[in-house]
């Protein structure tokens, strides 16, 4: 593989790792708080692109309840995400306490929780499918005003050829990294974050100290909503909306990224994601051709291969059970 | 007499902290042996690592003559060592006579397949293992009351319903943790009776971990006392109750 | 009755099939340990049949004839083998693990054998998958009555399984894992037993399944039919043998019921078509639902406890 093909390859891959970075660091927040996982963050990532897409006046296509429809206005494309961002946490909360809350307070197993957040996700997945359909929608071009599409590295690194990086995805790393370091800051140095730790910890006790959870926890599905939807729309700008279905596979791979990266481990969901990213954009050159295809296990060999050697990740600690 | 249990220089440290420290003792076969000390001088650890449930950091331990050092629970229940828990760990869902009879398990040969076509021998087991379940309830005296769910009884009950689990093993050793935990002098002295005659009745040996100290003065043949995590005496319950160390353990404490 | 079976027959054995796969999840859950392996097993399991069938077995169609049923009963014990061994592989490896982390190397698994399908053309012929399976029996009857023997026996076995040794020590690692291994049950050994007797039974259903649907390709292993299999064990009952498989007969029959209703004449096109489609939105809601208000089903052992007690309290009839 040419040197030039090979930086293009690992560019591809941080590029593709920080969108799962920023997909996984949803799941991390919940986790890292309530020690479940919310399956539901793939809905909520699919409802983001699909709610800015709204938000940017475009009409829907040929399928489904909403064929044709759109709203009577359109707004740029940064404001646009922004509603749909917060439209899509809003879900998140009404998640929270339809699926979540009732578990949370009979002390239920995590597993359970899981299972229903699945349901939520399945349910949810299939709505957006009967109002609109599965066909891809795009957003419009230039989202980003006059920034270019498009940056050309190799002159840069002295090479032939060319180094393509998308202006989206140099916006996705930074975001990415952004919102690592807003949401560290966030746990451990607001008030509010270090209640959520406090929650964490012991919920019973938390509240006896004045802290309420039945307050917090939807605040951090909020949080956690707006930020797998700023992801959502951010992944779909450059190619599209590709069908209400993407949610589910991002919420599979997100979870072998958080499996890597250590559970509930905040700088670990962006090292999880970036291993993922490389991983799926350098070893299948690797491959013969015909099996090109093998990209899409990648994620999944990886999961389980961690699950079986090192079940706490990368970052995380040893997992010890009390007898 | 070579000993039964040889516990020999374990050692268990949890990160930086030294929960057993070089314990060392032997118990002999027919005895009742006392493991007392304050709370959280690691009597329930040294439990765990006896059965199997933890690893010892150091040290080795000695069934039989034989290195049983990090063996599962499940062998370690083979090698007939039972062991009831400070917490109680029925199967709540389960009712009693079901606890009693899954412990049989070792004691049934017959495969899956055996059992579930009733290919012999298994009917014939399965109808043993009914009766030696009810025979135990019988003696706990909660035969009546075999098909109530486990976490119905009341507190005493269920001690009892896991002692009759752990015998369930035929054991040659009785392990009991805090067995008299939670009742009152009554109950103390019932079990005291309960412990002894279950010794002759079933020859076994018991280790037991107590904290009431009066009762363990009463039944046990010999007396092992740790204080964070060291063992500080050992003997006779007479030797023991007046050891200086043994007291200002337990004064020391708050 | 003809026109019956030519209507609803492949309903009826999907139906059965779905049974057989909610039975396939339920014995791990006996062990207390959540599978969502049994479509990468079923897949497997449709690939022997299909496989075999159109080219080791090929030459056993002549022309216009069916294919032996003998031939079938081959497949699927091929197939059963094959689950079961690679099961117990598997098996060994992954379930050390607890909880969550079982569930996604399970997750993980389905997928690594689909996209595997995908994949490896040679052998699976990729995403097309295979074709013209044949068929051994002239009618869907044939079908049903091959499939429903079949169910019923897993049934029995699955019964006669948690009234006997093994079974009450997979109750017990359910109840409590660490209690069990100190009255003498080796947790993993009974782990991997149920397991790999899930898998078997998956990999049945699909050698069956290749034969039902004629072709069998990548999409019939994946993690949305792990869904299924999940809503219809959580939705049918947890706890008991009848559980997994009314669950299984009913949310198959669901969609079908859904299907004729919106054939009602007088619904709105809009309506009918909602009706038609929504049916994994029904499931996921139930799903959901189930986890949080039923997480033992609709069937459990109530029902059986509450029928004893009844029957014990009646008074006796007096004969005059």
């Amino acid at each position: 593989m040419s040197t030039t093909l090979l930086i293009q390859n690992i560019l591809n891959g941080i590029a593709i790792g920080s969108v799962y970075a920023i997909f996984a660091l949803g799941y991390t927040l919940i986790f890292s708080i309530l020690r479940v996982i919310n399956f539901a963050h793939g809905a909520i990532f699919t409802l983001g692109a699909y709610f800015t897409y709204v938000f940017t006046g475009s009409r829907f296509g040929f399928n489904g309840i909403l064929a044709a429809q759109g709203l009577p206005f359109s707004l740029p494309f940064p404001l646009a995400l922004l509603c749909g961002a917060l439209l899509a946490g809003l879900v998140a909360v009404v998640i929270e306490r339809v699926a979540f809350r009732p578990l949370r307070n009979k002390g239920a197993d995590p597993l359970l929780t899981l299972v229903s957040s699945l349901g939520v996700t399945v349910a949810i997945v299939n709505i957006i499918q009967v109002l609109v359909g599965a066909e891809p929608y795009t957003y419009p071009r230039d989202p980003f005003g006059p920034l270019p599409n498009n940056i050309n590295f190799a002159p840069a690194l002295g090479l032939d050829g060319r180094i393509l990086i998308r202006t989206t995805q140099i916006i996705i790393f930074l975001v990415s990294i952004l919102i690592m370091v807003l949401l560290t800051l966030f746990i451990t140095r607001t008030k509010v974050g270090k209640a959520l730790q406090a929650i964490s910890e012991d919920t019973v006790t938390a509240s006896l100290l004045g802290i309420n959870p039945d307050r917090l926890i939807p605040l951090t599905f909020f949080l956690s909503g707006v930020l797998g939807a700023v992801s959502g729309a951010l992944v779909a700008v450059p190619v599209s909306v590709a069908g209400p279905y993407f949610g589910i596979t991002y919420g599979l791979k997100g979870l072998a990224v958080i499996v890597l990266g250590g559970l509930g481990n905040i700088p670990g969901a962006i090292v999880g994601g970036v291993v993922i990213g490389l991983a799926e954009a350098v070893l299948p050159a690797f491959l013969p051709s015909q099996y090109g295809g093998l990209r899409e296990a990648i994620p999944f060999l990886i999961l389980f291969m961690i699950l079986l050697v090192r079940p706490q990740g990368i970052l995380g600690r040893s997992l010890v059970q009390k007898v | 007499m070579s000993a039964l249990l040889e516990v020999q220089g374990i050692s268990r440290n949890f990160g930086g902290l030294k929960a057993i420290d070089d314990v060392s003792f032997a118990v002999e076969p027919g005895e009742i042996f006392g493991l007392i000390g304050p709370n959280g001088a690691g009597k329930t650890t040294l439990f765990n690592i006896v059965t199997g449930l933890t690893m010892p950091s150091a040290g080795r331990l000695i069934h039989k003559g034989k290195d049983i050092t990090g063996q599962p629970p499940h062998q370690i229940a083979a090698r007939k060592m039972a062991r009831t828990f400070q917490n109680i760990r029925l199967f709540g869902n389960l009712s009693a006579l079901q606890n009693v009879m899954i412990a049989r398990h070792m004691h049934q040969r017959s495969n899956f397949l055996q059992s579930v076509f009733s290919l012999p021998p298994a009917p014939a087991e399965e109808r043993k293992t009914r009766e030696a379940a009810f025979e135990l309830l019988d003696l706990v005296g909660l035969a009546d009351r075999s098909h109530v769910k486990a976490r119905s009884f009341p507190y005493g009950d269920q001690r009892r319903l896991e002692i009759a689990r752990a015998l369930a093993l035929k054991p040659e050793m009785l392990l009991l943790d805090e067995p008299a935990a939670g009742m009152n002098t009554n109950e103390k002295g019932d079990l005291s009776q309960f412990i002894k005659a279950i010794r002759e009745q079933f020859n076994l040996t018991i280790l037991l971990i107590e904290h009431h100290v009066p009762l363990v003065m009463g039944i046990c043949n010999r007396i092992a006392v740790l204080n964070f995590g060291k063992l500080i005496a050992l003997g006779a319950p007479e030797a023991v109750q007046s050891d200086p160390a043994v007291i200002e353990a337990y004064l020391g404490e708050a | 009755m003809a026109d019956f079976i030519r209507t609803y027959g492949f309903t009826i054995i999907t139906m059965l099939i779905a049974a057989l796969l909610a039975l396939s999840l339920y014995l791990p859950l006996m062990a207390g340990q959540l599978s969502l392996a049994s479509p990468g097993f079923y897949a497997i399991g449709g690939y022997v049949g299909g496989l075999l069938s159109t080219q080791n077995f090929r030459d056993a169609v002549y022309g216009e004839n069916l294919y032996p049923v003998a031939l079938l009963l081959v497949e699927m014990f091929i197939a059963a083998a094959l689950c079961g061994l690679l099961a117990f592989v598997i098996g060994w490896v992954v379930l050390r693990l607890r909880g969550i982390f079982l569930a996604l190397a399970t997750i993980s698994f389905v997928e690594i054998v689909r996209v595997s399908a995908i994949v490896f053309v040679d052998l699976t012929k990729g995403q097309p998958g295979i074709e013209n399976i044949p068929q051994p029996f002239p009618t869907k009857f044939g079908y049903i009555a091959l499939a429903g023997p079949v169910l019923l026996f897993v049934m029995f076995f699955v019964y006669r399984l948690e009234r006997v040794r093994a079974g009450r020590a997979l109750t017990a690692i359910r109840e409590d894992e660490l209690a069990a291994s100190t009255i003498g049950i080796n947790p993993t050994h009974y782990k991997v037993l149920a397991f790999v007797l899930g898998g078997i039974v998956a990999g049945i259903a699909g050698a069956i399944s290749a034969h039902l649907n004629n072709t069998w390709n990548p999409s019939f292993g994946t993690f949305d039919a792990s869904i299924l299999i999940l809503a219809f064990v959580l939705v049918g009952g947890s706890r008991t043998v009848l559980g997994p498989v009314a669950g299984g007969l009913l949310l198959t029959a669901l969609p079908e019921v859904l299907r004729a209703a919106s054939g009602i004449p007088g619904l709105p096109v809009a309506v009918s078509k909602l009706i038609a489609d929504s049916r994994l939105i029904i499931f996921g809601v139930l799903i959901t639902l189930g986890a949080v208000a039923f997480p033992q089903g609709l069937i459990t052992p109530e029902w059986f406890a509450r029928r004893r007690k009844t029957d014990m309290t009646r008074a006796p009839e007096v004969q005059p």
